[in-house]
């Protein structure tokens, strides 16, 4: 018995490693929705119905990789859905003048936004969830300035083939939303960047002894997820084609539930990209699945909120961590 | 003799004070720029009372929060609270008569108490679970309404004219407020508030049972978020709103922050916050005065809440807190 026990821990010795709640959480939960809502409605899984989700998917999970990125190294953005928008908007108002220039344009100006979330945060001391909020604020009232309020459409052949063209069955915002989610991905696995990431999330101190920069890292940092969130809103202007200054302003919520519903803990430290592609399906497997249950967007928000809350709570590992100070 | 060393040091305590509360000297200015800037509008009854009635909702909107922050977390389910809270009685209040008022407080409650044994058993960080928490009541108040605002029936007591010119939701938040600052300042339970906001570990240390106060602390400030809602309710039209405003969760912060407690807590509390409350009043009636329009007043709250912010969280470098 004890030997069979042993033998398993020697064809085996990463399964256990690996086999924490956070790890299998996502992925039971993904098999599960797919399952329930594919019972209730069968024309889910149907060639129509993975277009719907992928064009629902893709802007998402551009945005909630920049996301994952900060909250892998314990921080929090509340300004993604913010610069979302504001990338957007900057796309629809400049492209008359500018031409297809607009979205280095757009992409330049949300990266300095994530400049100055990152120096507030690591050179200010200024907690990252309260200055990342404020920034918000002040985005949100820079763009109701340009845009008055108003709805806005736009129709430039050139810009709204960015997100529209199919290729091979699929269309190209879906193979845009892989290709960053493979890069992020690569950034968080392979390189030292992404190493020294994971570890300002287990522990700022130690890395800073160790020789690294904590301060500019954390910069770049949020740099890359405002860069990200300005990606987003740029595709999601090209495959829509118009839209107010209201689009997603309830969007931070499902973004974050699908973050943690991947395994990325709040703590920092554990998770990355490569999960959230699990939660971010998960997520909009609910969305959609409710709305064509019949469930409205209202419904949608209570059962989301509730989600996010519990899957913070079944991705936070317990034991060791629990002395913690939480804030 | 007595007299020059008596002024001096009283000259000492004012220095001191000032020191202690900065705002002071920001709320003066304020006001003396924009009396002068604004002389006929500013001082006029009519602005005065609209400062009043600015007040008075923001203050009791940041008094739970306020008591929180003390312990270094945060509380946003307030706005939660409140319109959860309104719909429930406008729903409850046909059924059970007057006594459905009592439903706001016993969700401040409970919401507060639910809130506290999560975030300490579950140890998860108070602002996302209190922000997932406020998002979920929001659509609940979506739900339960039908999509629409309802207009509540009755209780026209709470804002019915005392005193010509001012508030009676004024007068009813001074006991309340008091009350706060009472707990706060004069009672063990500030004590070990403040201690665990300075120093977690060292609390647990010295035989504090810091989950205990911190579920404690959240329930408290739920039940002045109750106790407040039921005021702010008629104070703000007699309906249930169901509209999300994102300014609503984020004025109260900034009179919270700008009053003078940190946001990683240890020091301030509820009787800094009167001070906040009233400079950010003033602040922004001024700048409704001004010809600013409304979308760059709110461009300008922004700015001041990261000013103060940055302020705020000047001193924390020194103290070895690690920020996240």
């Amino acid at each position: 018995m004890s030997d069979k026990a042993m033998n398993q821990r020697r064809f085996f010795p990463s399964l256990g490693r690996y086999a924490t709640t956070s790890t299998i959480m996502p992925i039971v939960a993904t098999v599960v929705v797919i399952v329930v809502f594919q019972i209730l409605n069968p024309a889910f899984l149907s060639y129509q119905g993975i277009v719907t989700i992928a064009y629902s998917m893709s802007y998402f999970l551009i945005a909630a990789c920049g996301l994952t990125l900060v909250i892998m190294m314990g921080s929090f953005d509340f300004s993604v859905v913010s610069v979302m928008k504001l990338a957007a908007l900057l796309c629809v108002m400049y492209i008359g003048k500018l031409g297809l220039l607009v979205i280095p344009f757009a992409l330049a100006i949300c990266a300095a936004i994530g400049f100055v979330n990152g120096v507030l945060f690591a050179k200010l001391k200024v907690p990252s969830f309260m200055a990342t909020l404020g920034i918000s604020v002040v985005i949100d009232g820079i763009a109701l300035v340009l845009s008055k309020g108003f709805l806005m459409m736009m129709n430039h052949p050139g810009f709204r083939s960015i997100a529209v063209t199919f290729i091979l069955g699929m269309p190209s915002i879906f193979y845009w939303a892989i290709g960053t989610w493979i890069l992020c991905t690569s950034i968080a696995v392979i390189t030292p960047f992404g190493r020294r990431t994971y570890a300002i999330g287990g522990n700022p101190k130690a890395v800073a002894i160790s020789g690294v920069n904590v301060a500019r890292h954390r910069i770049v940092v949020f740099v890359l997820s405002s860069l990200l969130a300005g990606l987003a809103g740029v595709l999601y202007m090209s495959q829509l084609g118009g839209g107010s200054v209201k689009i997603g302003s309830d969007m931070m919520i499902p973004l974050f539930a699908s973050v943690v519903a991947g395994g990325t803990s709040l703590k920092g430290g554990v998770g990355g990209p490569q999960r959230t592609l699990l939660g971010v399906i998960i997520i909009t497997w609910i969305q959609s699945g409710l709305l064509m249950v019949g469930a409205g967007r209202d419904i949608q928000v209570v059962v989301l909120g509730i989600i996010a809350i519990i899957m913070t709570i079944a991705t936070t590992e317990r034991g060791k961590l629990m002395r913690t100070i939480v804030k | 003799m007595n007299g020059p060393a008596k002024q001096k040091s009283s000259f000492k305590n004012a220095v001191q004070a000032v020191k202690n509360y900065p705002v002071v000297l920001i709320f003066l200015g304020l006001l003396a720029i924009f009396s002068v800037l604004y002389s006929q509008q500013f001082l006029s009854p009519i602005n005065l009372t609209a400062t009043l009635r600015q007040f008075v909702t923001l203050m009791l909107f940041a008094l739970g929060p306020s008591i929180v922050m003390v312990l270094g977390s945060m509380d946003l389910s307030f706005i939660g609270i409140w319109m959860l809270g309104s719909i429930l009685l406008w729903l409850l209040s046909p059924i059970i008569g007057p006594v459905a008022l009592l439903v706001i407080p016993i969700l401040g409650v409970a919401t507060g108490f639910i809130v506290g044994v999560i975030h300490t058993k579950g140890r998860i960080p108070s602002f996302i679970l209190t922000l997932s928490l406020l998002i979920t009541y929001w659509g609940l108040t979506v739900v339960l309404a039908g999509g629409y605002p309802r207009s509540i029936p009755g209780y026209g007591f709470i804002t019915a004219r005392l005193v010509p010119r001012v508030p009676t939701p004024f007068f009813l938040s001074i006991p309340i407020v008091l009350v706060a600052v009472f707990i706060s300042l004069r009672t063990r339970l500030g004590v070990y508030f403040s201690a665990i906001g300075s120093n977690e570990e060292g609390a647990r240390l010295a035989g504090i049972d810091v989950d205990k106060y911190k579920i404690l602390a959240f329930t408290i400030s739920g039940a002045f978020t109750g106790v407040g809602s039921v005021i702010l309710f008629k104070h703000l039209g007699g309906s249930a709103a169901v509209e999300f405003n994102l300014n609503n969760v984020v004025r109260p912060l900034v009179a919270i922050i700008l009053g003078g407690t940190p946001l990683v807590g240890g020091s301030g509390g509820p009787h800094r916050t009167i001070l906040g409350v009233l400079t950010f009043a003033v602040l922004y009636r001024g700048l409704h005065l001004s010809p600013l329009r409304p979308e760059l007043i709110d461009l300008v709250v922004g700015l001041v809440l990261i000013v103060s912010i940055i302020l705020s969280s000047r001193g924390t470098r020194m103290r070895g807190v690690d920020v996240t």
